[in-house]
């Protein structure tokens, strides 16, 4: 094929998506850039304000709070989804007859919509006609106590998440080659020797991925509190995008709104660059 | 093999295995049996009493709040978008495994880039642009921002583009098909496993989505199944059993899929690394 008619033919087929990536991930990050030097209320006309709305959020104490929320929150919900999904993974990997299914069941939260899990979760915890209360027959305020209502929110992102996480470590796990656990056993090494000083290590790779993509899905969570909680009581459960949707939708203060999201955007990208730089100087193990 | 203490250490995963597989089910378990309860029922007995007679009056009560409509707009929402996905994301990643054009690698990390880009920054931008160009409230504005393919899919299908044999294509070639008879004939049958997995992956996402359906639609014309769950969960909050019709509406549809293509699909998140 002549170079000029293969070109021709690789920008046509790349058109559509160039065009989505343009003018849908590309020109947005502009437009909020350039939105949040503008006053805007979603209806009126657009007011070129300078760098007022970024002074009015930086000195704002619900940012801050919003920001502090979102960090205990990613506090608690990663540590013990990696841990939970970790144990599941290695109960799975014994490979014992009939286990394969669990494997399947615990993914079912993870796959369906969290917005419809979060008002499923609400039912669950209703103080009065909820299932738990029912049980417990004792009225508790799960979700309008402020210092029950983000560890509670956390227990139900867990709860959807470890299944996905599990899926990871099980690969992680089932890659170790059964060589290196063998000659350990021949040894002498105890099953938690074993799992301290081979599998742990050689995990390394798996623990670091679902870390990142665990912080950074965390630090977007939304539909999970919208139902849950709407950001109360008191701004407990204010994460950022649930912040970000207030101010924008709620109070009108797009301007307020892009700045917040360009914040929230360097954070992320931040934590994907540590990523990277992890990866590229981490040991891996060369077996061959 | 079987030692007393090996089996007891099978049991004891067994037993471990078991109280995950109950603390996962039992709440979907409730809230199945909550919906098929009548509201009367459910206020007048303990509400965890079971369903007697069981009752399909809060799902035609959902029929009633519009729900029939919701699961139109979702379903073609999905349709849409998972079409455009797979047909943009193809061509996009052949050209980008299989041609040489000049700025191609350039235009690849161009691409991969945009993946560090969240949904939750673009929702204030894109509202705006809807607002801007009048498609506010419209179907286009659900389908459009994601049915242009997906750099990730596009990322994921380039790599498996590669692996495909070049004498494979060099052949059909030969016989005189064209660019479009190679990927349709070739490309895509020694794809499938990645191109069911990407499908999959994009109906989860987009039959699910719920911040962006949100901002973008006002009233019952075009709202998804997720909004209207929200918005009667709001509406008639404490009409548990009706609320627990809606929530099973918006699940039941993925975990039949799930389950009807399970194993494919928890191997193939694994290879694809996130939804």
């Amino acid at each position: 094929m002549a170079r000029a008619r293969q070109a021709a033919l690789g920008y046509a087929l790349l058109a559509p998506s160039l065009f989505g990536v343009v003018v849908f991930l590309l020109l947005p990050m502009l437009v909020v850039a350039w939105l949040s030097l503008q006053r805007w209320d979603l209806l009126g006309p657009i007011d070129y304000v300078g760098l007022s709305n970024w002074r009015s959020v930086l000195t704002d104490s619900s940012f801050g709070t919003s920001l502090v929320v979102t960090v205990l929150f990613i506090a608690m919900v990663v540590p013990v989804q990696t841990a939970l999904g970790m144990f599941a993974a290695s109960l799975l990997a014994r490979g014992l007859p009939g286990t394969g299914v669990f494997r399947t069941l615990y993914v079912l939260p993870w796959i369906c919509s969290p917005l419809a899990i979060a008002v499923l979760w609400r039912w669950i915890l209703a103080p009065t006609d909820g299932a738990v209360g029912t049980v417990l027959g004792q009225r508790i305020e799960w979700l309008t106590d402020p210092m029950l209502a983000l560890p509670v929110v956390s227990a139900v992102t867990v709860w959807t998440n470890v299944g996905y996480v599990t899926l990871f470590f099980l690969a992680g796990i089932l890659a170790i080659p059964a060589d290196v656990q063998n000659a350990a056993r021949t040894d002498g090494a105890t099953a938690w020797q074993r799992f301290r000083y081979i599998t742990l290590p050689m995990l390394r790779p798996t623990l670091f991925f679902v870390l990142v993509t665990g912080i950074v899905s965390a630090a977007q969570v939304f539909d999970t509190v919208y139902a849950l909680t709407g950001g109360g009581p008191q701004e407990r459960t204010d994460v950022i995008a649930h912040r970000i949707y207030a101010e924008a939708f709620g109070a009108a203060a797009v301007g307020r709104a892009a700045v917040m999201a360009m914040v929230l955007f360097v954070l992320l990208v931040g934590v994907t660059i540590a990523q990277h730089l992890y990866f590229r100087r981490r040991i891996s193990y060369d077996l061959t | 093999m079987t030692s007393p203490s090996r089996t007891m250490s099978n049991a004891a995963v067994y037993l471990g295995l078991a109280v995950g597989a109950v603390i996962t089910l039992v709440p979907f378990g409730l809230g199945l049996l909550t919906s098929f309860t009548s509201a009367r029922q459910f206020n007048t007995e303990s509400p965890l009493s079971l369903p007697s007679p069981p009752t399909l009056a809060n799902y035609t009560g959902l029929a009633d709040a519009g729900f029939g409509r919701a699961l139109v707009v979702t379903a073609l929402m999905t349709a849409v978008i998972l079409l455009g996905q797979l047909v943009f994301s193809v061509l996009a990643a052949y050209a980008f495994a299989r041609l040489e054009f000049p700025g191609r690698d350039a235009l690849f990390w161009v691409y991969v880039a945009t993946l560090m880009v969240p949904a939750t920054v673009t929702v204030v931008p894109l509202y705006l642009m809807m607002a801007e160009t009048g498609l506010r409230n419209t179907f286009w504005a659900l389908v459009l921002p994601f049915m242009f393919g997906s750099p990730y899919a596009i990322f994921l299908l380039r790599e498996y583009f590669r692996t495909i044999p070049n004498d494979l294509i060099r052949a059909a070639r030969v016989d005189g098909a064209s660019t479009l008879d190679v990927i349709v004939h070739v490309v895509l049958p020694a794809s499938r496993p990645i191109l069911v997995t990407l499908g999959l992956i994009t109906v989860v996402t987009q039959w699910n989505n719920f911040m962006w359906p949100l901002v973008i639609t006002s009233g019952s014309q075009w709202r998804v199944v997720t909004v209207a769950t929200a918005g009667l969960q709001s509406r008639y909050d404490g009409q548990w059993t009706l609320v627990m019709a809606a929530t099973t509406v918006a699940i039941v549809p993925l975990i039949v899929a799930f389950v009807a293509l399970g194993r494919h699909i928890v191997s193939s998140i694994v290879v694809t690394g996130l939804k």
